[in-house]
């Protein structure tokens, strides 16, 4: 009974203009935002390679230096995009990808695409992701609104119902027709696309990316199932099509576009994030403070150009102040990175009201382009900054400091380049983006079932009123 | 209802009351006015709370810079009366210490007056940079700290309650305009008074636009007015007035559209669906493929090029300056050495190299620098374009200009910024080369920040040009639904 429900839905909304011009709309901005994000991707990944090999490579050839002055040089190293980063940028144009290797500077991530943008970049970034959580739901609306009401209105759930149809195989068949129009939309181009991402990676990185598109499926399919049995129950529970509509699309607009922000100011609120003058002060002052506990406990003195700190000491002198500013750096970077994943899981809640918001913090995550991903990249590059800072400080110990005054004119070579490891950088797996956003999973679980009891308790009630 | 043809005014006023009794009884305009008055004065609330944290912001940046003015003065006394130690990167006698470490120099951008209508692209670019002589690569590439998760989410602001919300209402209150009379059977009964299609739409219209503006409009002005004294101006008064007008002809668009959509002759419910295609093709799809053909088309040079072309000066610079950077160093042993003889002072070799090399960085860099800001306008002048396809596009860029937080101004202050960068070093070069000491009168004429504010008359016409385009636009739709729906192809 219900798969034949089902077909006759199917049919009716295939002959139905609605589906076949936005379902069309959605399918060509679909196509339009992979083949833009593919290109973009593939562009950036050769060109980063190849930048950060070429960095390196002028880092083991750069001839006879000063180590300092190697290190003011430094190398670049790029944040390379995660294979799903076409399907969901995430919060990729708002955070920088190049890291400038220098002594003596922490490493920032530096150049944000939508610096590079006009403010058109604010409305949103046309990706596939972006498409699923705000266009589908609101496809399935415009498709379901009146799946039963409509029924109601024509009469025809009269006749329905005499022929004894259980409402539980109404409302799947329903929910089947509504799933599928959705389905056959996104699923061919979905399963096409994984093919071609996954064969084009190394065999050592695909079983990692399949699990992400395997999880990433699991919650597209609560979100868009929360949204069909939720447009099912409305449609079962309002007087007229016409207020199934209404109070559908009011829904959307709050959830898909409203909560969001408000979500994002709220927090702001919360959890204050500081300015960059504040920061910045903050960050110098902890530092300086270091720094002197560390020279009057190694050298005895108050500062850095102390006059019975001889030039002799001058390397000594600098491993133990960059040393001293490690801790400092730590504490303040891990506090404003903290505040922002504090803002993050606070939204989360949001996800109660606008499951968008729960969706958006998972697909990020799985894809790889979330903050917590972004922050490991910052470590791993800081990292390999003071693994150089080290590095230099050894060798100007070892060899400058014994020169006096001469110390500026010595002199390193090739060898002590070499020491300095490749920055090689591994993507976390699928078990560390899990680790961070399970409990988004776990929500979309929830409300995808509330949805479905909502839509029972619908369908349970007297249809003919 | 007694209707007489030769006055149509009075038809009209008649419909104008009718309609007003009736939705103010079925609740349905007041409960829409309610929930508009609360989004625009949450939204003022944002901007208010962001146009504030800015001003801090520059408030204390100045405070900064005067201290370290101060700061610099008592030490240069001490240290030419000789009574204080001498640090060879802290002494302000020092011109290159001066220009370096201790310049305590920002450049910043005030908040226009309006900035709290929209906050623009205020929350992602700086308003203020440290000047140093540090190389432009160095310093010009600080972004505000923002979590990248809320940029993504955008603000909650007033432009957004009227370019996203404010048509979502207008089709709330206009979808059914006509074909809810049509369901209910009265659009027949209305039609054999002597009354056209056209008053009767006009009329309905009339009422819940003003309804809508009489909260959307005086609302922000009235409190930015009353609590905002730098709004008062007579510039501020026309801008507002640009504003208002702007978005009434935002309003008008939208209303047309709706009518325009009634005049078809389908139902209600049809029109609900037609409305919200158009709102989203508008406001939400339009723009974002924009945005990706605009990058396409005009795409920002790469910044990895930019970092490995940096990386390739500096090595270059470092090579230049060899000798400078090797030299003997022995000012720590040797602090004497450092101390002011007649109008000389001695610039450690390695401190005139790093100012060197950074100057020599900037040289080569500067054609890539300019490449993306010239992109970057390329861009807007492309969207300025594009702006004439989505009323969305053009609403926003017009509100972020009078507010002046539009990407424009933003590269001009970068621009300035950059201007000043090179003054700040011209200034200190010939006293870092020819070793020359920086005195009590020096340090009271170093060169001042002063930002120039985008020409007004530019801005100016540039809003209204944009609000008789949106103007054009609704009186050209309103008029093709007017033609429809008087041709009697409202078909009840």
């Amino acid at each position: 009974m219900f798969a034949i429900i089902a077909a006759k839905d199917m049919r009716e909304l295939a002959r139905d203009g609605r589906l076949l011009w936005a379902g069309g709309l959605i399918l060509v901005l679909l196509l339009v935002a992979l083949a833009a994000g593919w290109n973009r991707q593939v562009q950036l990944n050769n060109e980063r390679s190849a930048g950060q090999a070429l960095d390196y490579e002028a880092w083991l050839h750069q001839g006879y230096r000063h180590p300092h002055d190697a290190a003011e040089q430094g190398m670049h190293v790029f944040k390379p995009e995660p294979p799903l980063g076409v399907f969901d940028p995430g919060i990729g144009p708002f955070v920088g990808s190049t890291v400038w290797l220098q002594a003596h500077r922490q490493s920032e991530v530096k150049f944000r695409p939508a610096q590079d943008a006009t403010g058109l970049q604010r409305f949103g970034e046309l990706s596939p992701a972006w498409l699923l959580q705000v266009l589908v739901p609101l496809l399935i609306i415009v498709i379901g609104f009146n799946a039963l009401s409509g029924e109601r209105e024509r009469g025809t759930l009269r006749q329905l119902l005499s022929l004894g149809v259980p409402a539980r195989s109404l409302l799947l068949g329903k929910a089947a027709a509504l799933a599928s129009c959705a389905g056959l939309l996104i699923a061919p181009l979905g399963v096409v696309f994984a093919a071609f991402i996954v064969a084009r990676l190394p065999a050592g990185e695909r079983l990692d990316v399949v699990y992400r598109i395997a999880w990433l499926a699991a919650a597209y399919g609560f979100y868009l199932g929360l949204f069909v049995f939720l447009t099912l129950a409305v449609s079962a529970l309002v007087r007229s099509s016409r207020a199934a509509l209404v109070i559908l699309l009011g829904f959307w607009v709050v959830a898909t576009l409203i909560a969001p922000r408000t979500a994002s100011e709220a927090v702001n609120l919360l959890y204050p994030t500081p300015s960059r003058l504040a920061f910045d002060d903050h960050l110098s002052h902890d530092i300086a403070g270091a720094a002197g506990k560390a020279w009057a406990a190694h050298f005895g003195v108050r500062s850095q150009w102390d006059a019975s700190l001889p030039l002799s000491k001058w390397g000594a002198a600098l491993k133990v102040d960059d040393e001293a500013g490690y801790g400092a750096l730590d504490d303040n970077f891990g506090a404003l990175w903290d505040t922002f994943e504090r803002q993050q899981r606070a939204q989360e809640w949001v996800g109660l009201v606008a499951p968008v918001v729960a969706l958006r913090g998972f697909s990020m995550g799985l894809t790889g382009t979330d903050f917590s991903q972004h922050r490991d990249f910052s470590t791993a590059a800081e990292t390999q900054r003071r693994k150089i800072q080290d590095i230099v400080s050894e060798d100007l110990v070892e060899h400058a400091d014994p020169l006096g005054n001469a110390h500026f004119t010595y002199k390193a070579g090739p060898e002590l380049w070499a020491t300095v490891p490749p920055f090689r950088y591994q993507l976390p797996t699928v078990s560390f983006a899990l680790a961070q956003h399970w409990a988004s999973l776990a929500l979309l679980g929830v409300m995808f079932c509330l949805s479905v009891a909502l839509a029972r308790y619908a369908v349970s009630r007297p249809l003919m009123r | 209802m007694t209707l007489v043809k030769s006055r149509p005014l009075s038809a009209l006023s008649l419909i104008v009351r009718h309609e007003a009794r009736i939705l103010v009884r079925d609740r349905t305009l007041p409960l829409v006015c309610c929930l508009l008055a609360l989004m625009v004065g949450y939204g003022l609330f944002v901007g208010l709370a962001q146009a504030t944290l800015r001003e801090r912001m520059v408030a204390q940046v100045l405070k900064h810079e005067q201290e370290t003015q101060t700061a610099n003065t008592g030490t240069l006394e001490s240290v030419l009366a000789g009574r204080s130690a001498l640090v060879p990167f802290s002494n302000p006698a020092n011109p290159a210490a001066l220009a370096g470490t201790l310049a305590g120099r920002f450049a910043t951008i005030p908040n226009a007056p309006l900035a709290a209508m929209a906050i623009g692209q205020s929350d992602m670019m700086p308003n203020y940079y440290r000047i140093s002589y540090l190389s432009k690569v160095q310093f010009m590439y600080d972004t505000e700290i923002e979590n990248p998760w809320n940029l993504l989410s955008g603000h909650f602001d007033l432009s957004f309650v009227i370019v996203f919300v404010l048509p979502l209402l207008v089709t709330t209150l206009g979808y059914n305009l006509l074909s809810a009379e049509r369901e209910h059977g009265t659009l027949r009964m209305l039609c054999s008074q002597p009354l056209s299609v056209a008053t009767l739409l006009t009329g309905k219209i009339i009422v819940r636009m003003l309804a809508l503006l009489a909260i959307a409009i005086p609302l922000p002005l009235i409190v930015l007015l009353l609590i905002r004294p730098e709004t008062r101006g007579a510039e501020q008064l026309l801008l507002m007035l640009s504003w208002s007008a702007l978005i009434t002809a935002y309003t008008l668009f939208w209303f047309a559209v709706a009518a325009l959509v009634n005049a078809t002759g389908l139902s209600s419910s049809t029109n609900a669906l037609i409305m919200v295609a158009l709102w989203t093709t508008f406001v939400l799809i339009l723009p974002v493929t924009m945005n990706l053909v605009v990058g396409l088309v005009s795409p920002a040079p790469s910044r990895t090029e930019l970092a490995s072309r940096t990386r390739v000066a500096t090595a270059e610079s470092l090579r230049e300056f060899e000798n400078l950077y090797s030299a003997d160093y022995r000012y720590a042993s040797d602090p004497e050495a450092l101390l002011v003889k007649g109008e000389r002072i001695e610039v450690p070799s390695r401190m005139r190299a790093f100012f060197l090399a950074k100057q020599s960085v900037d040289e080569k860099i500067e054609p890539l620098l300019q490449a993306f800001d010239r992109q970057l306008l390329q861009q807007q002048r492309l969207v300025d374009r594009l702006s004439l396809l989505s009323p969305a596009i053009l609403v926003n860029e017009a509100l972020n200009l009078i507010s002046g937080t539009d990407t424009r101004r933003f590269v001009a202050f970068k621009d300035q910024t950059e201007a000043f960068h090179d003054e700040w070093r011209q200034y200190f070069s010939p006293r870092i080369l020819e070793s020359r000491a920086m005195t009590a009168q020096d340090l009271s004429s170093l060169p001042q920040w002063h930002w120039n504010e985008i020409s007004a008359s530019e801005t100016r016409w540039s809003i209204w040009r944009r609000t008789a385009l949106m103007l054009a636009l609704a009186f050209m739709v309103g008029g093709v639904a007017l033609a429809r729906s008087s041709r009697g192809s409202a078909g009840f």
